[in-house]
C-alpha cells in the first residue's frame, strides 16, 4: 500500500465518521423521542398498560371496538374531508399567487411581505379569528344585525360548528396558501423564465405554457408542499375540536376526548384512535408519494 | 468496574435514607397534628419553615385570579406563606399529577400540589385511591365557621361531597346553587318555564332557544341530573339519588333515570342548531355564556348565585339577563373545598392557606371580588360578620333568598354521577340503538 492511499483512506474514514456527527443529532431524536414514543403507542393500543393496572399485550380489541362502529368510519371520513378540501384549495391559490409573484407589478415588494403574514401567526390565533369574524356571535353577524339585513345576530347563517367545516377549511386555507406559494415561488424562481419565453416564441398558448412547461418543472414543489400540509390536516387537533360540528368529531378530537375522560381504561382506546390516525396517514403519504416516483421514472428523471 | 458498583449502590442507598428521614419527619407531623398532639402554633412555625404552598385551582376566571394574586397572596405573605397559584384548564389535571406522583412513590413532603380547589368526583377519586392529607378541616381554628354537628341537618353540605362522606378531609370553601338565567330583553319574565314540561312547551313555540352544557363538564352534568331528579318515576326527587351506584344496582339505577334521560333525547330536536342539522351543545360554561350574550339562546343554567349580578356587571350577560327559579324544587345546591393530598410538599403551609380561606375575612373579600357564595355557615357567624358578608354580596337579581332555598336539592352521589354522564354520550351523543338497561349495565361494569 502506498502512503498516499493510505492517507486517502484516512481522509474517507474521517468523513466518514464526521458524516455520523452530523446526523447523530438527529438520528436520536427521530429513534428515542419519534420512534420510542411511536412503539409505546402500538404497545398501549393492543392492551399494555400496566400503570393502569391494564396488561392484555397483545389483545386487539380496542381495535375491533373503534373499528366496529360505524361513527369511527363516519369520523375518518370527515378528517379526510377537511384535510383533503384544504390542501387542494391552498394549493389552487398558492400556486395562483406564486405564478403572479414572479411576475412585475406595482407594490410587489410590499406584498411579498404582506402576504407571508399568516404565515408567522400561530394557527390558534387564526382560529380565535375565525371565531370573532364568522362565529354567529362575531364582527360579521353583528355587523349585518346592525345594518339591518339581519334581525339579530343569532339569525346569521351559521358558518362555524357544522359538520361542512367551512371554519375548519378556511383556517387552513389562510394558514397554508402562503405555505405553498413560498415553495413554489422558490422553484420558480430557480427555474428561470427561459422556457416558458422559448414556448411562447415557438407558439404555445396561455394553457399550454402552464401545464406543459411550468407544471412539470414545479411538481417537485407542488407535491413536497402538500404532503407538509396535507400531513398536518389530518393529524390537527385544535381547529376541528374549536370550530367543528361537534360528534362525531374528527379522529384527533375523538382520541382526545378519550384521553381526557375520568375512566382511565378508555386512554387505551384512545391510543388505538392515535395510532389508526398514524396508520392511516402512513398507507395514504406513503401511497402518494410512491405514486409520484412511479411517475417521475416513467418521464425520464430520477 | 466493581468500585463503581459499589459506589453506586453506597449512593442510592444514601438517597433512599435521606428521602425515608423527609418522609419520616412529615409524617410525624402529620401524625401528631391529626392526633391533636401539635398546636397550632407548631402548624404556623412548620408553615414558616416550608414557606411556599402550591395551590392548584381551576384558572379560568380572571376576577378569581386577580383575588388570587392580590389579596390571598399579601395576606399569606403576612402569615409567612408564599402563594404559588397553579392555575390549570381542569380539576382532573392536578388529580392526575397527585395520582402519578403518588403511584412514582413520592409520599408526604415530596409531592408538587399542596391544595386542590376541587368536589364531587374529583375528591371521590383522591378519596378512592386513599391520597389524602386526612381529616384537617376540623380541626382549625377557623372551623368554628362550619357546621360539623352531623345532628344539625344543615351540616350535610359539609360532611359529604357528591354523598362522598368528607371526612373533614376538604375545608369547605364556596357554597353554589345552580341557578338559570332569562334574558328579558327577548322573552317576557312571566313566560319563563318553571318545569322541565314548561320548556319543551317554551322549546316547540321557540325552537333552537336553548342548549346546556355537554357532559361530561360538570355544569351539564348538573344539568341532566336536575332533570333525572324531576322525571324520578318514584315522584322522590333527589333522594334515591344520594345512595352509591352499589348500594342501588345497575338494574334499580337504569329504571329511575329511564324517562329523565328520555325527556332529554326529546328535547334534543328542539336544542341551538339541530334545526340546521345537529344539536350544539357548548363545550363549558364560557362558551355558553357567549351564546346567551349574543341571544342565540334565551336562557343560561350554571352554578352562580350571583352570577347575574356578577355577569351585568362585568358585561359577559345582557342586559335585562335575570334569575328565575326553574326546575321547580330541583335547584342543585353544594359546596366546593380545598382538600389537601397525601402527598403535599408543604402541608403545614397548606393548612395556613386552608384556615385563611375559611376566615371571615377572606370569605367576605372572596364574594366581593368575585361572586362566590360564602362556603361558611352563616348561623355559626356573629352578626357583624354575617351583615359584612352581605354588604360584600353582589346582590340577587330576580329571585330571591326564600326561592332558592325553598327550591333547593341536594347534588347527586358521585358513583353515580359517572355513570350518568357515559349514559348520556352513549345514548344522546352517539345515538346507540341499544336501550337504557343496557348502557346502564355497561357503563356500570366498565366502572369498577
Amino acid at each position: 500500500m502506498t502512503p498516499h492511499k493510505t492517507k486517502e483512506l484516512a481522509r474517507h474514514r474521517k468523513e466518514r465518521i464526521w458524516m455520523w456527527v452530523q446526523l447523530l443529532p438527529v438520528l436520536a431524536v427521530l429513534t428515542v423521542l419519534f420512534g420510542g414514543a411511536l412503539v409505546l403507542a402500538v404497545m398501549q393500543s393492543l392492551g399494555f398498560a400496566p400503570w393502569f393496572g391494564v396488561n392484555t399485550f397483545p389483545d386487539f380489541s380496542f381495535f375491533r371496538a373503534l373499528w366496529g362502529e360505524w361513527s369511527f368510519w363516519y369520523s375518518l371520513a370527515l378528517t379526510l374531508y377537511y384535510a383533503i378540501v384544504s390542501t387542494l384549495i391552498a394549493l389552487v391559490f398558492g400556486t395562483l399567487l406564486a405564478l403572479a409573484m414572479v411576475r412585475m407589478f406595482p407594490g410587489k415588494s410590499l406584498y411579498k411581505y404582506l402576504y407571508k403574514l399568516p404565515l408567522m401567526i400561530p394557527y390558534t390565533v387564526g382560529i380565535a379569528l375565525a371565531v370573532i369574524m364568522l362565529g354567529n356571535g362575531g364582527m360579521v353577524s353583528r355587523l349585518m344585525a346592525f345594518v339591518g339585513l339581519i334581525g339579530d345576530p343569532s339569525e346569521f347563517p351559521q358558518i362555524l360548528k357544522t359538520h361542512y367545516g367551512w371554519g375548519i377549511i378556511a383556517v387552513y386555507v389562510w394558514k397554508q396558501t402562503p405555505f405553498v406559494t413560498l415553495t413554489l415561488y422558490a422553484v420558480l424562481l430557480g427555474v428561470g423564465r427561459e422556457t416558458e419565453e422559448a414556448a411562447a416564441i415557438l407558439g404555445a398558448n396561455k394553457r399550454q405554457i402552464f401545464f406543459q412547461v411550468t407544471m412539470p418543472q414545479i411538481l417537485p414543489g407542488i407535491i413536497s408542499s402538500t404532503l407538509i400540509i396535507f400531513a398536518f390536516n389530518i393529524g390537527a387537533f385544535e381547529a376541528p375540536f374549536i370550530l367543528g360540528g361537534g360528534y362525531p368529531d374528527t379522529l384527533p378530537v375523538i382520541a382526545w376526548r378519550y384521553f381526557n375522560d375520568a375512566d382511565y381504561s378508555l386512554q387505551l382506546q384512545g391510543m388505538a384512535t392515535v395510532v389508526s390516525i398514524a396508520l392511516i396517514a402512513g398507507v395514504i403519504l406513503y401511497s402518494y408519494l410512491a405514486i409520484y416516483r412511479g411517475y417521475e421514472r416513467r418521464i425520464g428523471r430520477s | 468496574m466493581k468500585h463503581t458498583l459499589i459506589g453506586l449502590s453506597v449512593t442510592a442507598s444514601m438517597m433512599t435514607s435521606v428521602a425515608l428521614a423527609e418522609d419520616a419527619d412529615a409524617n410525624s407531623f402529620r401524625d401528631g397534628f391529626l392526633s391533636g398532639d401539635v398546636t397550632w402554633e407548631d402548624v404556623e412555625a412548620r408553615a414558616k419553615q416550608e414557606g411556599t404552598v402550591n395551590l392548584y385551582y381551576w384558572g379560568g376566571s380572571d376576577p378569581i385570579n386577580i383575588w388570587m394574586d392580590q389579596i390571598v397572596a399579601t395576606d399569606l405573605a403576612k402569615l409567612g406563606v408564599t402563594l404559588n397559584p397553579v392555575r390549570i384548564t381542569g380539576t382532573k389535571d392536578a388529580i392526575d399529577l397527585v395520582l402519578a406522583e403518588k403511584g412514582s412513590g413520592k409520599g408526604l413532603g415530596e409531592g408538587s400540589v399542596d391544595a386542590i380547589w376541587l368536589n364531587g368526583e374529583n375528591f371521590a377519586t383522591l378519596k378512592r385511591q386513599d391520597a389524602l392529607f386526612g381529616a384537617f378541616a376540623d380541626k382549625m381554628p377557623n372551623s368554628q365557621f362550619i357546621e360539623w354537628n352531623a345532628d344539625d341537618p344543615r351540616s350535610l353540605l359539609n360532611l359529604r361531597d357528591f354523598g362522598v362522606e368528607t371526612g373533614a378531609a376538604e375545608a369547605p370553601w364556596s357554597g353554589e346553587q345552580y341557578v338559570c338565567a332569562i334574558n328579558t330583553a327577548r322573552v317576557d319574565k312571566s313566560k319563563a318555564p318553571a318545569t322541565f314540561a314548561e320548556l319543551k312547551t317554551y322549546l316547540e313555540a321557540n325552537p333552537g332557544k336553548f342548549t346546556y352544557v355537554k357532559p361530561p363538564h360538570y355544569i351539564g352534568n348538573t344539568f341532566v341530573q336536575a332533570a333525572l331528579y324531576a322525571h324520578n318515576p318514584d315522584g322522590n326527587g333527589a333522594e334515591p339519588f344520594q345512595a352509591s351506584i352499589d348500594e342501588i344496582g345497575a338494574e334499580e339505577f337504569a329504571r329511575l333515570i329511564t324517562p329523565g334521560i328520555e325527556f332529554l333525547k326529546e328535547i334534543e330536536p328542539l336544542l341551538l342548531g339541530a334545526q340546521s342539522g345537529n344539536a350544539r351543545y357548548p363545550e363549558d360554561n364560557a362558551a355558553l355564556d357567549g351564546m346567551f350574550l349574543n341571544g342565540e339562546v334565551d336562557f343560561n343554567c350554571k352554578f352562580g348565585l350571583y352570577a347575574v349580578a356578577t355577569g351585568l356587571n362585568n358585561g359577559t350577560y345582557p342586559e335585562g339577563a335575570e334569575a328565575f327559579v326553574f326546575p321547580e324544587g330541583n335547584m342543585i345546591k353544594n359546596k366546593n373545598y380545598l382538600a389537601i393530598p397525601s402527598n403535599a410538599p408543604n402541608p403545614a403551609a397548606a393548612m395556613i392557606m386552608a384556615n385563611y380561606m375559611t376566615s371571615v375575612e377572606a370569605q367576605t373579600s372572596k364574594l366581593k371580588f368575585t361572586g362566590m357564595p360564602p362556603g361558611v355557615d352563616p348561623w355559626k357567624l356573629e352578626e357583624a360578620q354575617v351583615e359584612a358578608l352581605t354588604e360584600a354580596s353582589p346582590g340577587l337579581v330576580g329571585v330571591t333568598q326564600a326561592e332558592l332555598d325553598a327550591n333547593t336539592a341536594p347534588d347527586t352521589n358521585a358513583t353515580l354521577v359517572d355513570v350518568i354522564e357515559a349514559t348520556w354520550l352513549e345514548y344522546i351523543e352517539r345515538d346507540s340503538s341499544d336501550d337504557i338497561p343496557t348502557i346502564v349495565g355497561r357503563a356500570v361494569e366498565n366502572l369498577k
